[in-house]
């Protein structure tokens, strides 16, 4: 039936050696003591101090808010300074969103996805872990500015040219590019590790039509993080290069036109408020049936949903530009998409409410949040589709109407969810059960106090109050309604301080949990819980949707090792890796262990980005250096090689490979999602030279000569040659022709540096300056780009090349070789593109006139 | 162990169409929307056609598709329940009743976005 091998009999019980698997498990998965805790990577932990401090950065931004609602209580009020103002609601915009809302889906991903998929952790641990310490630093840094009164303070979409312009906004604006830029990257990590873990990791059996429906929805959250972040990464480098180096990007006198960081901000925009909301209609859907006890009602009903959501969010970021003077027709078509992507949005609504009805729910504090969730989410989601019309868009446009709205979807649809998931995976974190009744003052104070501040305020918008205003005088008649919203804040707040010191109080005050309190259908509640970091003590093969319901004692086979991978023989961590489609096992992925090197590599690029916001080049280029050299110390010792044995019986009769290479592997998958991530960010740059095409007479612009046809062409031809250098170099290493591919390998450097030269050639000897006009710093902002993945695809092709003369590879574990191969067919794809629009688009088409 | 292709195999591939031809028509209606209002060409009435006849050709597509995800699911109307064992062929007709509500889903979305074409003479 599972399409597996025939499965043996399982072991009788037997004491002894129950012990001594749990023995040797805890020998691999033991967490490090003492300081060298933090260098531990295993999922459980680093998904607890993920979680931890993105809390940590929710509270932060909740003081800033309290502080802006303090200082809008009352008119003409002088509680804050104008200027502290407007970093305060930058950065409590800024936090909420980038440290809290999307890293929070990451956090309670990486702590019970592995869990729920019956892995031991996710295929990465040390990208987990990494990731992590990107988000602490780089979350510090840029809260940490407002103590030096140099925090950001444009807004928390930054608009330029209030942006681009140095003289109006200081070092804050350079702070939140690049310690934001810095942040996405642990983000897109995660979503690679997410990806790869849902895709590869579930276990045998777990065909795609039985996975839980939370594994969907991080699955599409995290593709979505993979088209949505790029084009705010491109964006981040066009304005910080206008910064840094006076590039000409958004200036309207040199060509540019400020409304293109509009529309890269909003690209990502628009889908990160999906990517945010999704995720936590996701843990509400699985909650649900265990607090209902009963099956989810139409389940492949959300699942179309949550993809159909996925892909429509992507069309409705002009919605946010509906007053820049666009096209009343181009307006239109993204007021259709507005209205469109509420239907999916309901289906999933109406699913969740169905599941409740015909279940037997009985009162619980989750349930309390989800309800109090849904009821929320509806209110906003009926603003949403209010503000979708565009006439009366033009009207609530940038008052206080629109942060009412927004606040009802983002508090309804992601902060609820949060703290329902908060009460209900509690026990299976520490053991120990929430108060319920501190539960339900929590959730009353903070369901009072959210309606009392954020009811008002759509009154206060169409009064006319814009957001974001430090003050207003007594005779707009805004001060009652302010002063209710600045109360329902406080209230508010001490709901949250409610759940808070629940939480925090010493263990020993709270009741003790149970295995699965919850009586849960989903695997997380199979863990072997505190004490146990190995967490599931053998990997079953699963056969229904709801395994703890469905799959008669199964509880005890897992627990008494009675399925695979019961022991870890030889000190190795270890997870089964399976196939996309229906989860058969293709062969054990050994996962490394504690590791500072990911604490270093983090800290040296956080070092890059730190140093780069004060211009100091030398000091950043060295740290880049660290980087690399501790990221390439990281894979050496960390990661490929050829295993000392072939093979690794799993029990019960079930033999697989510990080494796999291409498209079967891990890594191999890794590289296609992350180039796919990197290219759309390539695509974002593209749209940037499309976009100035259209909104310009003539582009290239008179004065401006395009790049050269001919050496533009030698490049094309120079980068061909190397990509085709590393296609022979994999193919005669797996025919046995170690020298062949050796000495192809040796000769991709030349031909790369040869291609990189004639592009930089290209643009130099038509004498196109990134500072004179927007089209000449597009066309080099798209050569810097190929040049510097250029650079890494020759730092891979050297790395193969040690590997093989290392004997770390070869003809049949070259996983290395095969990744890197990957990533020059994207960069192939990069370069003739570039060089086609570069080159070939300016002699068909001299621009619009 | 052989396992299934994941694109053809797997049909993953009509899963993923009907939100790609719905991106394609979306982005293709705004280009041509954006373009020919940039050339101030104020008269609305031939980008108009073409978006309808892309609009056409979208919606066919997708029936196209709905068809194939029709016969994988084995009817249009039928009581989920059946596709949640652990077979084969009820993991493709999951994916196939996935796919065909993301036709309608689709269908519906590429309606509403020619739908201003029909309405706006001019920019």
């Amino acid at each position: 039936m599972t399409g597996l091998p025939d499965i043996g009999p399982a072991p009788p019980d037997d004491a002894a050696r129950d012990r001594a698997e749990r023995d040797d498990l805890l020998a691999a998965w033991e967490t490090p003591s003492g300081f060298r805790r933090l260098s531990a990577v295993n999922n459980s932990l680093i998904g607890r101090w993920y979680l931890g401090t993105a809390f940590g950065f929710f509270l932060f931004a909740g003081v800033l808010a309290l502080m802006i609602r303090t200082q809008l209580a009352v008119p003409d009020n002088s509680f804050l300074s104008m200027e502290l103002y407007n970093q305060v609601f930058t950065l409590h915009g800024t936090a909420m969103m980038f440290l809290f809302a999307i890293p929070i889906f990451e956090a309670v991903a990486i702590l019970i996805l592995p869990e729920m998929l019956g892995a031991r952790d996710l295929p990465f641990p040390r990208l987990s872990a990494f990731g992590f310490w990107c988000f602490v630093i780089g979350g510090t840094f840029v809260c940490g500015s407002i103590f030096f009164g140099a925090a950001p303070n444009g807004g928390w979409f930054m608009y330029a040219p209030l942006s681009s312009d140095t003289d109006q906004t200081g070092i804050g604006t350079d702070i939140w590019l690049l310690g934001l830029s810095f942040i996405e990257v642990a983000s897109i990590a995660a979503a690679i590790e997410l990806i790869v873990g849902v895709l590869k990791c579930r276990p045998p059996g777990m065909r795609i039509n039985l996975m839980p429906l939370y594994c969907w929805y991080v699955l599409v959250v995290a593709g979505m993080i993979l088209f949505a972040f790029p084009p705010l990464i491109a964006g981040d480098l066009l304005l910080e290069m206008e910064r840094a180096f006076d590039w000409a990007f958004f200036d309207a006198d040199r060509g540019g036109d400020p409304l293109l960081w509009q529309h890269l901000f909003w690209i990502f925009g628009h889908p990160e408020v999906y990517i945010i909301f999704l995720p936590s209609i996701a843990l509400i859907a699985t909650m649900l049936p265990a607090l209902a006890r009963t099956r989810i009602v139409g389940h492949s009903w959300i699942v179309l949903s949550a993809i159909g959501v996925a892909f429509l969010s992507f069309g409705l970021w002009v919605h946010h530009m509906f007053t820049t003077g666009l096209p009343n027709i181009s307006l239109g078509f993204f007021s259709a998409a507005s209205e469109a992507v509420a239907i999916p949005t309901g289906i999933q609504i109406f699913c969740l409410l169905a599941t409740v009805l015909v279940g037997r729910a009985t009162a619980s504090v989750p349930l309390l949040f989800a309800g109090g969730a849904l009821a929320i989410f509806v209110f906003g989601g009926l603003t949403g589709v209010m503000v979708a019309v565009v006439p009366f868009d033009f009207q609530a446009h940038d008052s206080h109407f629109v942060v009412a709205h927004l606040h009802y979807t983002l508090i309804g649809g992601m902060l609820f969810p949060i703290f329902a998931a908060v009460y209900y995976w509690h026990p299976f974190v520490t053991g120990r059960m929430l108060s319920p009744r501190l539960g339900r003052w929590a959730f009353w104070l903070i369901f009072a106090g959210f309606n009392i501040t954020f009811l008002p305020m759509h009154w206060t918008g169409v009064l006319g109050m814009p957001r974001r205003v430090w003050t207003y005088a007594e005779e707009m008649g805004w001060g009652a309604l302010n002063m209710t919203s600045t109360i329902g804040a406080y209230i508010l707040a001490t709901g949250v301080a409610i759940m808070v010191f629940d939480v925090v109080r010493p263990r020993r005050f709270k009741a003790p949990a149970g295995v699965d309190p919850w009586k849960a259908p989903t695997l997380e509640w199979l863990r072997e819980g505190p004490g146990h970091p190995w967490g599931i003590r053998s990997v079953p093969v699963i056969t229904t949707r709801y395994p703890l319901w469905q799959q008669p004692g199964l509880f005890e086979e897992v627990t008494r090792g009675k399925w695979f991978l019961a022991d870890a023989s030889g000190g190795h961590r270890e997870m089964i890796v399976t196939d996309i489609l229906d989860a058969r096992p293709m062969f054990v992925q050994r996962v490394p262990g504690p590791g500072w090197v990911t604490i270093l590599s983090a800290a040296f690029l956080g070092a890059v980005f730190i140093l780069a916001t004060w211009h100091l080049w030398t000091a950043a280029v060295l740290c880049g250096g660290g980087f690399l050299a501790t990221v390439l110390w990281w894979l050496w010792t960390g990661t490929g090689g050829v295993p000392p044995t072939p093979e690794r019986d799993c029990g019960r009769g079930l033999i697989l490979p510990l080494y796999a290479s291409g498209n079967g592997s891990v890594g191999w998958w890794a590289m296609f999602i992350t180039m796919i991530g990197d290219t759309t960010a390539f695509a974002g740059l593209v749209f940037a030279y499309a976009f100035f095409w259209t909104v310009h007479p003539a582009f290239p612009p008179p004065g401006s000569e395009p790049p050269g046809l001919p050496t533009a062409a030698l490049a094309a031809l120079s980068l061909s040659v190397a990509w085709l250098l590393m296609t022979v170099a994999q193919g005669a290493n797996r025919a046995g022709r170690g020298s062949l591919s050796r000495w192809a390998l040796a000769i991709v450097p030349l031909a790369a540096a040869a291609g990189v030269a004639s592009l930089v050639l290209a643009a130099g000897a038509v004498g196109l300056d990134p500072t004179r006009h927007a089209y000449d710093a597009t066309v080099w902002v798209l050569i810097l780009w190929i040049g510097v993945h250029v650079a890494v695809g020759v730092i891979m092709d050297l790395y193969c090349l040690a590997r093989l003369m290392a004997g770390r590879m070869d003809a049949s574990h070259d996983a290395e070789l095969r990744n890197s191969v990957l990533y020059w067919n994207f960069l192939l794809v990069q370069a003739l593109v570039t060089i086609a629009v570069i080159g070939l688009f300016p002699l068909v088409s001299g621009g619009i006139r | 162990m052989t396992y299934p292709r994941i694109i053809d195999d797997g049909s993953v591939w009509i899963v993923i169409m009907p939100p790609v031809i719905w991106a394609g028509h979306f982005l293709a209606a705004y280009w041509i929307a954006a373009v020919w209002c940039a050339r101030g060409m104020g008269v609305l009435a031939p980008a108009a056609w073409a978006i309808l006849a892309l609009t056409l050709i979208a919606l066919a597509a997708i029936g196209w598709i709905a068809r194939i995800a029709t016969v994988r699911y084995e009817g249009l109307l039928r009581h989920e329940a059946s596709i949640a064992d652990d077979r084969e062929r009820s993991r493709e007709r999951f994916l196939g009743h996935v796919a065909l509500l993301l036709c309608a889903l689709n269908a519906v979305a590429v309606i509403f976005t020619a739908a201003p074409s029909l309405v706006f003479g001019q920019c």
